[in-house]
Formats: structure tokens, sequence, C-alpha cells
């Protein structure tokens, strides 16, 4: 296997419906005192996110500026061109599939089961904490399930021991686990790629020791029980359903929020800092990518949508333990960020989903018996574990930019 | 300060450097050949010492009774057991190379990393699904019993302490001849150094680097099958004992095997000594002073203590 069929630093992402976007990342960051490259760096500042920049064509500057950014970045759109991402008809099911699942899944669900599809919808956003730090940042974290353990925790003392209001202490365990996600972050601003791989396992590993000695907070080694629930006003209806209805609106609503704000950020400037920095550091701060705030705010703002996702887990099972944060959740939480396809909004969504069905099917083929050792074997697939693992061997092989990659035409000038 | 009690913490401590320092050593193999963490060397690791395992009591998945036991005399049987767990994972080192690290040259660093995280998960989790999540009784290789032990200074210095340096030791004069004074070292330095090079003047790299894994597989299996007893086997038995390995690599130098020992006796001697005498961290945070040691080695000074500074290119 050649280098060639591997796009660069990372499996190339697909940022999300910007197209062009790699070409105009670095762009963007051109002095602006560079006045021959003022206009083209306007342009892509007052473009919309969907239009890729006209690569700058001139002047010696201009073209020197253009020569430092191609190689960087790979692919560039046809000069002068603006073009627009097409949704594909996989897309289109993609879409449909999922929303036609948010709609049915209250009236098609026990209380139970309506519980468990809501942890499914709130596990989406510590999939995209993993995929805004590994993906969009550069930064390989094995460790979030740190963050989303921190969200719980802050959740949980801020809802009983501070009885504050249950909205607030969402915020709080969001907060709690941003903050940490920061201070982690400083060691990122020398430590990178797979160095950083290493910190942040091993991070994941000291977790449940760390919060055992910390009871006040963790509740220690048997963990502990969240008195103040979340229950519906009373026009809502009081049953237990309605209940498990009241909570999946709003956990929907929250990761919905969360998304949306994601989404705003990476399509902003902050957004496009980041992906510089991860393409290449040196040259992004070249062009005044301020390296520090950057690489910290990344980290924190991807650690408090996973401290988020584990204070939503809060309101959904009023109990929390450090026995729920082994290192493998983290592992398997990194492997659906993988799996989905790093430098996707979407992917993480996709990830979760393919969890899903592959827990279905573990369950379904799980189940045979009387099959000797293939029903050993077939068990096997009931592990989630091991089927993570396997899976994230094979994708390396077979899917390198994630199943979102099914979705995308791939880009000219792209493996 | 107790002088003896505090003997006797250096002498327990040692015992865990030892092992510390020979998975260290095989991390450092892999990584100055293949600028690659190995994520899964623990549970390899782990691995071999279920193999051992189920040679001596036929414990395999699916096979009731039987075992070396049924059929070699029961003196040898421990000492045969782990010779073919280490024959495996040296097997295993090599095949892992072979399989899932050789197509990935030239891939950037997050497909490696994704494959040696898929084997720690898949190893880890079908290790408890086989033989169970419990802990397992692993029979000593050196004598363990009450009085197995060297008196010196009122402190006692155990057998198996002093077993487990004497193969460390053995293994390191090993490794020393192999890589100075034979042909297939000489390749594996020049693949180490520069693998371009190194295969333009004609040597084959891949199977080079597959010496390198079973090499570093054989340590681990080693390091594995001498702490079993000791801490008893279960599926995440070197799980912790990785982020010492790893901070005992980091600490040396990750790409030198002297490092690699001298770190893996200051990790050794800081987890037991430092809960000692410092109340507030206390036996479950032993750990930490490990991490903050990596974290800090690698935020001041990447190279660590012995290993190459690396200045990057604009």
């Amino acid at each position: 296997m050649s280098d060639d069929d591997w796009p660069t630093p990372l499996p190339h992402p697909d940022d999300d419906e910007v197209s062009g976007a790699d070409a105009s990342v670095l762009s963007v960051f051109a002095p602006e005192s560079e006045t021959s490259a003022g206009p083209a760096v306007e342009a892509v500042e007052a473009s919309s996110e969907h239009i890729s920049a006209p690569p700058p064509t001139g002047s010696a500057s201009e073209s020197a500026l253009a020569a430092t950014v191609e190689p960087l970045v790979g692919a560039t759109s046809p000069s002068g061109t603006a073009r627009r991402r097409r949704a594909g008809p996989l897309t289109w099911i993609g879409a449909i599939l999922l929303l036609a699942w948010l709609v049915a899944v209250p009236f098609m669900s026990t209380v139970t089961e309506l519980r468990q599809n809501t942890q499914l919808v709130v596990m989406v956003l510590a999939v995209l904490g993993v995929n805004i730090a590994t993906g969009y940042g550069g930064m390989i974290s094995l460790g979030h399930g740190v963050f989303v353990a921190l969200g719980a925790f802050g959740a949980a003392y801020a809802a009983d021991d501070l009885s504050l209001p249950w909205i607030v202490s969402i915020v709080a365990g969001a907060v709690v686990a941003g903050v940490a996600g920061g201070v982690i972050g400083l060691p990122a601003l020398r430590i990178k790629g797979i160095h950083l791989a290493l910190v942040t396992l091993g991070l994941a590993i000291v977790f449940q020791p760390l919060s055992k000695r910390f009871p006040a907070f963790t509740g220690g080694v048997s963990g502990r029980a969240v008195g103040a629930e979340l229950t519906p006003p009373d026009w809502f209806g009081t049953t237990r359903w309605a209940e498990g209805l009241y909570r999946y609106l709003v956990c929907l609503a929250i990761v919905a929020l969360a998304m949306w704000l994601t989404y705003n950020i990476i399509n902003s400037r902050p957004g496009r800092a980041m992906r510089a920095l991860r393409d290449n550091d040196t040259a992004a701060a070249v062009y005044g990518v301020n390296l520090v705030t950057t690489r910290v705010t990344t980290f924190a703002v991807s650690a408090s949508l996973a401290g988020l996702a584990g204070a939503l887990g809060i309101i959904l099972v009023p109990f929390t333990s450090q026995e729920s944060f082994p290192f493998q959740e983290s592992l398997v939480l990194y492997a659906m960020a993988v799996l989905g396809g790093l430098g996707s909004l979407w992917g993480s969504v996709l990830g979760v989903a393919i969890r899903e069905v592959f827990s279905w099917l573990g369950e379904l083929l799980g189940g045979v018996s009387g099959l000797g050792p293939i029903s050993e074997f077939l068990s096997l697939l009931d592990e989630e574990h091991f089927v993570f693992g396997v899976i994230l061997i094979a994708l390396t092989f077979v899917f390198p930019r994630g199943l979102i990659g099914l979705f995308r035409p791939r880009r000219r000038g792209q493996d | 300060m107790d002088m003896v009690l505090l003997l006797q913490r250096v002498f327990d401590a040692l015992f865990n450097s030892a092992i510390y320092s020979s998975l260290a050593l095989a991390l450092v193999i892999i990584f100055r050949s293949t600028g690659l963490l190995n994520f899964a060397q623990g549970e390899m690791a782990t691995f071999s010492a279920y193999v051992a395992f189920v040679l001596l009591s036929g414990a395999a998945p699916g096979v009731t009774g039987g075992g070396l036991a049924s059929w070699i005399g029961a003196p040898l049987i421990a000492p045969l057991a782990i010779a073919g767990a280490i024959i495996f994972g040296v097997a295993a080192g090599a095949a892992t190379e072979r399989v899932l690290i050789r197509p990935l040259r030239g891939a950037p660093e997050l497909a490696l990393v994704n494959v040696t995280i898929g084997i720690l998960l898949a190893l880890n989790s079908l290790m408890g699904q086989w033989w169970g999540t419990g802990p397992r009784v692993f029979p000593p290789i050196f004598p363990s019993g009450a009085d197995d032990h060297f008196a010196i200074g009122g402190a006692r210095l155990r057998f198996s302490t002093v077993g487990a340096w004497m193969i460390l030791i053995v293994l390191l004069v090993l490794l020393a001849l192999l890589l100075q004074r034979t042909r297939a070292g000489l390749a594996f330095r020049a693949v180490s150094i520069d693998p371009v090079s190194a295969e333009l003047s004609g040597i084959r790299v891949g199977p080079t680097l597959m010496y390198g894994w079973a090499l570093a597989a054989g340590l681990g299996a080693i390091a594995a099958n001498i702490s079993a007893n000791s801490v008893l086997l279960e599926p995440t038995m070197m799980v912790r004992v990785l982020v010492y390995a790893f901070a005992a690599a980091t600490l040396g130098g990750l790409d030198s095997p002297k490092g690699a020992l001298i770190g893996g006796v200051i990790i050794g001697l800081s987890q037991t000594l430092i809960p000692a005498y410092v109340p507030f961290i206390g036996f479950e945070l032993s750990v930490l002073p490990a991490m903050l040691a990596m974290v800090g080695v690698l935020i001041v000074r990447p190279a660590g203590l012995f290993g190459t500074q690396r200045i990057e290119r604009v």
C-alpha cells in the first residue's frame, strides 16, 4: 500500500457541509496587512460556509500565498468556481430514517426502552465531543469517558448537595467537564499526536481509582444516587410513560441545541482555526491563529459536550458511580467517533446508530445456541467491547474515513 | 524514619520495577523501530499468561480437563507451560506485525492508534469472555513460600524479586548481544535509525520489524508470566501495569532501552515509596505519581532522560 492511499495527517475528515473549506481554511487567516491578498480574504469571510474561496491569482505575493496553502491542505477547488455539495440519495434516506426513528420511538417503546433510547440520543453528544477533539482539533482523545463521568458527578453534586434546579445542574455538569477539559487540554499544547493518545488513555485508566479517592464528589466505591428528579408539569400527564416522554423531549431538545451550537462553532472562525491547527499548526500560527486559546478552547468545548451527555444521563437514571466509567467505555466512545467518521457532525450520529445496530445484531446472534463452537463464536458478538475492538481494526483497513464517507462523494484530490 | 521499613519497601518495589522495566523495554523496542506506541502490549502479554494457564489446567474455552498435568510429571509442568506461553507470545507478536501493522506502512498515526486500541479492546473483552473476569490463581515461577527470602539488614529480599531481576538481566544481555553482534541485530538497528536508507541498502524492512515485534511480545509475555502469580491472573491485570510501563518508558526516553530500564526502576520505587510517605496520595492513588511523571516529562522534556532530542523542521 503506497502513501498515496492515505490522505494527510488524519484520514481526511469531511468537514461538514463546508465544501472546499479545506482550501480556504488557511487563507482565511491571511494577515490583513498584506493588501494584495486583502480582497481574496474578504471574499472568503463574506462568503457563506458553502462557497469555497477562489484561490488568489495575480500578483507575486498572492501566488506565494496560494503556493503555501495548497500543499498544506491538499484539495483545492477549480479556480474561481463556487461549488455546493448536493445531498446524495443516501443522505436523504439517512435523514428520513433518523427523523422517522425520532418521531416513532416514544410510541413504540415501553418505559424502559424509551429510557434506553433516550440514552442513545444523549450519547451522540459524548461521541461528538470525541469528534471535536480528535476529528476537528486533531488531538486524539482516548479518555472522553472521564468527561462524561465528570459531567454526571458535577450535575449530581449541583442537584443534590447544592439543591440547584435541574437545568442549572445540567449546565453545571457541562461546565465542570469543560473546565476539566481546559485544564487537561493544557498539556495538549505541548503533547501531540500519539503521545496525547497515551496521556488520555492513561487518564481514562487512572480515573476509576482517582474517583474512589474523592467520595464526597463521586460517592466513592458505591456511587451516588440523585434525589431530585426531573418531573413533567401536571398538564403533561403523570403516567410513567408521560414522564419518560417528557425526559425524552427535554434531552432531544438539549441535544439538538448543543449540536446546532457546535455546528455554528465549527463553521465559523474558531472552527476554521481548529482545522487549520489540525492540518498544520506552524502554518496556522504564522497566519495568526492563537495556538494556546484555540487548542484549550477546542478541548474544553469537546469535554463540555461529553460532560453534557453525562449530566443528561443523570436525568434519565438518577444514579451514578465510577463503576459505569471503566476505561473501555472511553475507548468505545472513541471507536464510535471513528466508526461514524471523524470531522463530521453527522458522523457522530451515525456512529451511535451503528452501535445500536450492532448491539441488536449481537443480541440476536449471540442468543443462538446449540451450534457448538459456532455458538461460542457468536456469543462473542454480544460482547460490545470485543465487537468495537474488531470494528476499529477492520475500519482502518476498509473505511479509513469512517462510514460517513459512504454518504459523501469523494472529492477530487482526496484518496 | 524507620530504615528497616524503608529497606523493606525498596525490596518490595524492586519486584514491580523488574516488571515495569521489561514491559517498558518491549514498548521501546517497538517505538524505536516503528514510531508506534503499542497500546495493546499489556493485553497481548496478559493473553500469553492465559495461554500458560490453559496449558496448565486445560481451561481453554470449550475444552474441559486435560492440560499438561495429565501427561507430564508434576514438577515440570509450570516451567514448560510458561515456556509454551512465551513461544506463543513471540509467534503472536510476529503475526500481529505481519497481518495488522505492516499493511499500514505510511499510514497516518491515527490508523495505528486505531489498530492497537482495537487489539486492546478486543483482547481484553475476549479474555473476559473466555476465562471470566474474576482473578485466577497462577503458579509461582520462583519459590515464594513464607521463608523463601534473603534477610538483609533486617529486611526480606524475596526470591521472586531476585529471580525476576536475574531473568531481566539475562534478557538484557541476550538482547544487547543480539543487537550488537548479529546480522539481524544490525539490520534492526539500521531500520530503527532510518527505514528508508536501510531499505535502499538492501535490508528487508518488513521482516526486520517483525523480529522486533516478536521480541517485544516475548518480553511482554515474560513480564506477564512473572507477575501473574503475585497480582493474580485477570483480564485487566496488565492495564495499570501498562500505565506504569509507559510512564517508565517516557521517563527514560521512548527510544532508549537504557532509559526503559532505569525508568522502570524509578517508577517502581515511586509507586511504593511515594504513597507510603505522602499520606494524601495513599494506596489508591499510587498510579498518580507515575501519571504525573509521564505528563510532566512529555511537556518539559519530551526526549526523557536518555532519549534522542528531536528537532522539528518547519
